[in-house]
């Protein structure tokens, strides 16, 4: 699968799973403050550099994510969008970023729900916590390599 | 939370001064918040026609700036040194802009155009005629900066469409790729033949490689010689943060001033100048710890190493006659500011004055123009009032200054 299907997939989960949040997991939402305190520091280690403190990126370099559809969105979609990262200047849709996001796989599915409910908290207009589960089961949904 | 960061660059940049052997701070206030040299004034060309990037000047005066909206065309018509007559023209959307012959040469990212110049006209009433074309359409470190020799030899930037040549661009740990493939066709300068239409990028010949990307490039009419102050790497620390911290990020890759050379290999995706180590460094990609020193003489030593990430964004030589003395040689560099020092403070956005005697650093670096960024509100780039782009120099020996967030115009001159 190509980072152009990736898109349509994840766009595809984004149009069809948006209230499925707090729903999806039988395990605790990482939404109490701790996780939300590590969220906040591992968005500091991974994400501030380019997406910058505020959240607004950086112009024509790295897109803004306040406010942002992915972010606000489904939790799985954002998932696989941070997963899998790779967004080309093909498939993107900010259009002026000259930047590529890196795949982020290689942190945990706490690590990596931990900063996606930072992010949503702070960025995303309040959209509800990550749970571990949504980012699991969106690991499990990667495309293969070709 | 608004933090004021100003006050933390300009006492940071102090202290870096000190350690790559650097110093004076730009004094007097001056319009917008600039602050200059005793001696200097600046004052607003034009407050602003767009994305600015870079300047040309005729020899009658007339403006030419390149944007990311495209060309415009300004005439001061009363000689208060304020533009008078704006005129936007083409449909070249780019960052270089040189007046060559009777020619204004433009580029954007995938090529390099030039118009016959009206002789009494402002604007070019000519057809655009395409010198090189079909570079490919990269989004990463795409604009082809260019400059011209006395023959009309064309050098252009040929910036590498990634950060350090990783398997995987800009993902932690990917190492680099070896030999990097990226060089075959980007990461130098290529020359073409300036006075010729039509050419493809097969048709240059690579003059120098290993540079991440040459946004300030110039030629030096007194030495015969191309210069060049280069974008260093991104990322020690969130790349390979077993090896560096945020600090290290922050303060250790140079921003590198060279003169480049036929066959010169100025070391990237391999080896980078380490700010703290005084010395070349084998990359992490590439098998560095961030100690091991580069094999000796492989790569050029810069002649000046800047503070990371300022961001060299366009160099001139000041051959005006209105500067004192001591400017006339000299390189003033025009650094846009960093983005990829965060969470540390950014730092840069200010024209800095470098002093040469033969070509060669006679002295350290000055602060010549500061001011520009105002308070830098959450420590992000978007919020700087000013960032300085590009550099022209008058016929009349002032300097003038172009801004990239509305594409303000400042001269500036002695009292």
């Amino acid at each position: 699968m190509n980072v152009r299907s990736i898109v349509v997939v994840a766009g595809a989960m984004l149009a069809t799973a948006c209230v499925a949040s707090d729903q999806a997991s039988d395990m605790a939402p990482v939404a109490n403050n701790v996780a939300e305190d590590v969220g906040k520091a591992l968005y500091g280690k991974h994400c501030l550099t380019c997406h910058q403190a505020d959240g607004y990126g950086v112009p024509n370099l790295q897109p803004a994510i306040v406010g942002g559809t992915w972010v606000g969105g489904d939790p799985r979609a954002l998932a696989m969008f941070v997963l899998t990262g790779g967004f080309d200047s093909a498939s993107r849709k900010d259009g002026e970023s000259h930047n590529v996001m890196p795949a982020f796989a290689r942190l945990s599915d706490e690590d990596l729900a931990g900063i996606l409910t930072f992010i949503r908290r702070k960025f995303g207009m309040g959209a509800s916590p990550v749970n571990r589960a949504d980012v699991a089961e969106a690991r499990t949904n990667l495309p293969q390599p070709q | 939370m608004r933090t004021k960061y100003f006050a933390r660059v300009v006492s940071m940049a102090g202290v870096m001064g000190v350690a790559a052997g650097t110093a004076v701070a730009a004094t007097a206030p001056s319009v917008d918040g600039l602050t200059l040299p005793a001696g200097f004034t600046a004052t607003v060309v034009h407050e602003g026609a767009g994305a600015g990037r870079h300047l040309a000047i005729r020899d009658n005066g007339d403006l030419y700036l390149a944007s990311r909206n495209g060309l415009v065309a300004l005439r001061d018509k009363n000689g208060d040194f304020t533009a008078d007559e704006v005129t936007p023209f083409g449909d070249v959307k780019g960052t270089e802009v040189r007046i060559f012959e009777g020619y204004l040469y433009a580029s954007d990212n995938v090529g390099v155009y030039r118009y016959k110049l009206d002789p009494d006209g402002l604007v070019p009433n000519g057809a655009k005629e395409t010198v090189v074309s079909e570079f490919p359409p990269e989004r990463q470190h795409a604009d082809k900066t260019f400059a011209l020799d006395e023959k009309g030899t064309l050098y252009v930037n040929v910036g590498a469409p990634s950060n350090s040549c990783q398997q995987k661009d800009r993902e932690a740990g990917s190492l680099g790729r070896n030999p990097c493939p990226i060089l075959e066709n980007y990461g130098g300068v290529w020359v073409f033949d300036g006075k010729k239409l039509g050419q493809k990028p097969a048709d240059g010949r690579r003059f120098a490689t290993g540079m991440r990307n040459a946004v300030a490039l110039e030629w030096n009419s007194g030495q015969k010689a191309l210069y060049s102050a280069i974008h260093g790497r991104d990322g020690l620390d969130t790349l390979f943060p077993a090896l560096y911290d945020a600090v290290d990020n922050a303060t250790r890759t140079a921003e590198e001033f060279h003169q480049i050379v036929d066959g010169g290999d100025y070391g990237w995706p391999y080896a980078f100048w380490d700010l703290k180590l005084n010395a070349r460094i084998v990359a992490p990609e590439y098998g560095g710890d961030s100690k091991k020193t580069a094999e000796k003489g492989k790569y050029s030593d810069p002649l000046v190493a800047f503070p990371a990430h300022w961001a060299p964004n366009d160099l001139v030589f000041n051959s005006g006659r209105s500067f004192p003395k001591k400017y006339r040689d000299g390189a003033f560099i025009a650094f846009h500011g960093s983005w990829n020092r965060a969470p540390e403070p950014q730092a840069g956005y200010k024209v800095v004055f470098q002093p040469l005697k033969d070509g060669k650093p006679s002295g350290k670096y000055e602060v010549f123009a500061d001011g520009f960024a105002g308070e830098l509100a959450d420590n992000n780039p978007r919020n700087a009032r000013y960032r300085p782009v590009g550099l022209a120099v008058h016929p009349d020996g002032s300097l003038y200054v172009v801004d990239s967030q509305k594409g303000r115009i400042w001269r500036i001159a002695p009292k």
